[in-house]
């Protein structure tokens, strides 16, 4: 039961990497902020994970892992009800800053607290492993839910018992965990590591901006369709026996960059297509992860050593990738408007509505256009819903046809970004075929 | 070490993401998103609608083509020219360029309805004299002027 707590807690800091990807929409009203201004709430987590984890990798063998995997536990609890009760902002960064330094030591410290009480160190670096990319895979859906049944508070609120839960068990063992002997230099793994990280960027916060912002839906809709990612890889789990280290994590990669091309060439604005896309990313993830961090990790050399490089690999590629994902996709969105607005005008003009209704229409449509702030999608349903178009089937064909024509458009920019997301995965096979190259030497 | 159950998995794997990408392929993927805009020098309206109403729009969308070639752009390019914060380039012609392509698209959708014999002649000028100045009226609304 000990060891469920942990792991859930283990869980639950790994998806707070994106678990506010489906709330962003959410954030950006409520703070009345920029995309740029709300999309730190994701970047200061991961940034403060990976400064945090590669600062304690020289310390780790000097402090006190169960204190540490406490202290971490308080804290990222603590900072979980401050992110909960934030009213601004900045006061909402700051203590997503206190979140990751909290995330940090837990996610150290727990390795060893896990092998303690899994038995063995392989067991707890197997339960820990599980645990962070199954999290991984689920943050987004389990933020989408909580969202909408509550509202984005409902986030924090959600896991400051899970924190709390685990930092009792964490008290309550009295197991003595150990950091492990030595330490070792894992960079090639890592580096495949923090790669494939890197790539998930696609799957965990570009897809799910896709099908809420663009596609419009509601944050369950849009974790039923990112529920794909986690499912697949808790499906790849019992494959990952029936294949070598190796296989299974350039096999992995090589699903991961099929899974986001196949976001990337969307034909329609299909969640089915998406859905498949999403689940052949979940399978790539629950196969090159687990073999990486067995890799990465040597259970009897630097265990938590090793593992604190690991965490601060991962979260490093997710912030790298973060940083060239984000001006790419702003830059392919302002040349995707501009193909949407043309796309829509050629609906407008085109479709089959009297004078007397397209004239108002268009003008009202002018309206919306100037009235939307920059960076959000207008909303040009009502223009045509004001003047009946849930009763007159012309009208609704148009309306329908003109928001087609833009989510189309809007949709098909994100596709050098998952193409970008792509390649990560495949400049993975690189660092995962050394991994091979050394083992064997 | 690799099991032949898991090498199958993972070929099945591998076939299932290339027929994902070619079902994607083959359902236009490469052109999906990117808006169809038709020549305005060539093409016709697409509009279907009947009526006087139907005949005063594709008049109304003759004219805007016939001015969109005049102007080397798209109807929708222009249409969006006067629109503020609509992404494209503003309007980049000065009122005399704009009368005179108007004009060129009135005379354009004139003699294309005109075409049709004495009735359509008639009509065309009725219709020219009945949306010139919608058309004029509708660009200086939309250009908030």
């Amino acid at each position: 039961m000990l060891t469920i707590l942990v792991a859930v807690g283990v869980a639950v800091a790994f998806a707070d990497s994106s678990i506010v990807v489906l709330a962003l929409p959410e954030l950006y009203g409520a703070f009345d902020t920029s995309l740029v201004g709300v999309s730190w709430v994701i970047t200061s987590y991961n940034v403060v994970v990976a400064l945090c984890a590669f600062a304690l990798v020289p310390l780790v063998k000097r402090m006190n892992v169960a204190w540490m995997t406490r202290g971490g536990l308080l804290l990222f609890c603590a900072a979980s009800v401050g992110c909960a009760a934030s009213w601004m902002l900045p006061v909402l960064i700051a203590f997503r800053c206190l979140q990751g330094a909290g995330a940090a030591m837990l996610l150290a410290g727990s390795l060893a607290l896990l092998s303690a009480l899994g038995g063995s160190r392989a067991r707890g670096l197997a339960i820990w492993t599980a645990a962070g990319t199954f999290g991984a895979a689920l943050g987004p859906a389990l933020g989408g839910i909580l969202t909408q049944l509550f509202d984005w508070r409902a986030i924090f609120v959600f896991q400051a018992p899970v924190a709390l839960l685990a930092l009792v068990a964490a008290f309550e063992s009295h197991e003595h965990p150990s950091v492990g002997r030595g330490k070792s230099r894992r960079l090639a793994a890592n580096l495949g590591l923090a790669l494939v990280f890197g790539a998930l960027v696609g799957a965990l916060f570009l897809a799910v901006l896709l099908v809420i912002t663009v596609w419009g839906l509601t944050p369950i809709e849009g974790a039923l369709v990112v529920s794909a990612l986690p499912i697949a890889a808790l499906g790849a789990r019992p494959l990952t026996g029936e294949l070598s280290p190796r296989r299974a994590a350039a096999g992995g990669a090589l699903l991961l960059a099929g899974g986001l091309l196949g976001l990337a060439l969307l034909p329609s604005t299909s969640t089915a297509f998406a859905a498949c896309s999403l689940a052949l990313c979940g399978v790539g993830l629950g196969l090159t992860v687990p073999s990486l961090t067995r890799r990465a990790v040597q259970p009897d050399d630097g265990l938590v050593h090793d593992g604190t490089i690991t965490i601060g690999a991962r979260h490093a590629g997710l912030v790298v990738a973060l940083a060239l994902v984000a001006p790419l996709l702003s830059h392919s969105l302002q040349s995707g408007a501009r193909d949407a607005l043309l796309g829509a005008t050629r609906v407008a003009l085109d479709g089959d509505a009297p004078i007397r209704q397209k004239v108002p229409i268009a003008l009202d449509l002018r309206n919306a256009l100037e009235k939307t702030p920059k960076g959000k999608v207008p909303d040009l349903a009502a223009p045509f819903d004001k003047r009946g178009a849930a009763t007159d089937p012309n009208l609704r064909q148009v309306r329908d046809e003109l928001i087609g024509a833009l989510q189309d458009a809007l949709t098909r920019s994100f596709r050098s970004s998952f193409a970008l997301s792509a390649l990560f995965a495949v400049l993975a096979l690189g660092p995962i075929l050394a991994v091979r190259r050394r083992a064997a030497q | 070490m690799t099991t032949r159950r898991g090498t199958l998995a993972l070929v099945v794997l591998g076939a299932a993401a290339a027929v994902l990408i070619a079902l994607e392929l083959a359902l236009g993927a490469l052109s999906f998103g990117q808006p169809q805009l038709a020549d305005p020098c060539t093409s016709k309206p697409a509009f279907s609608g009947g009526g006087l109403d139907g005949a005063t729009q594709r008049f109304a969308l003759e004219t805007l083509a016939g001015a969109a070639c005049e102007l080397h752009t798209t109807r929708e390019e222009l249409v969006l020219s006067f629109v503020p914060n609509a992404g494209t380039e503003r309007i980049r012609w000065d009122q005399a360029t704009i009368d005179a392509a108007l004009k060129a698209g009135l005379d354009r959708a004139a003699q294309d309805t005109a075409g049709k014999g004495f009735a359509g002649q008639a009509l065309a000028y009725a219709l020219r004299e009945l949306v010139a100045p919608s058309i004029a009226w509708f660009l200086g609304t939309a250009n908030g002027t």
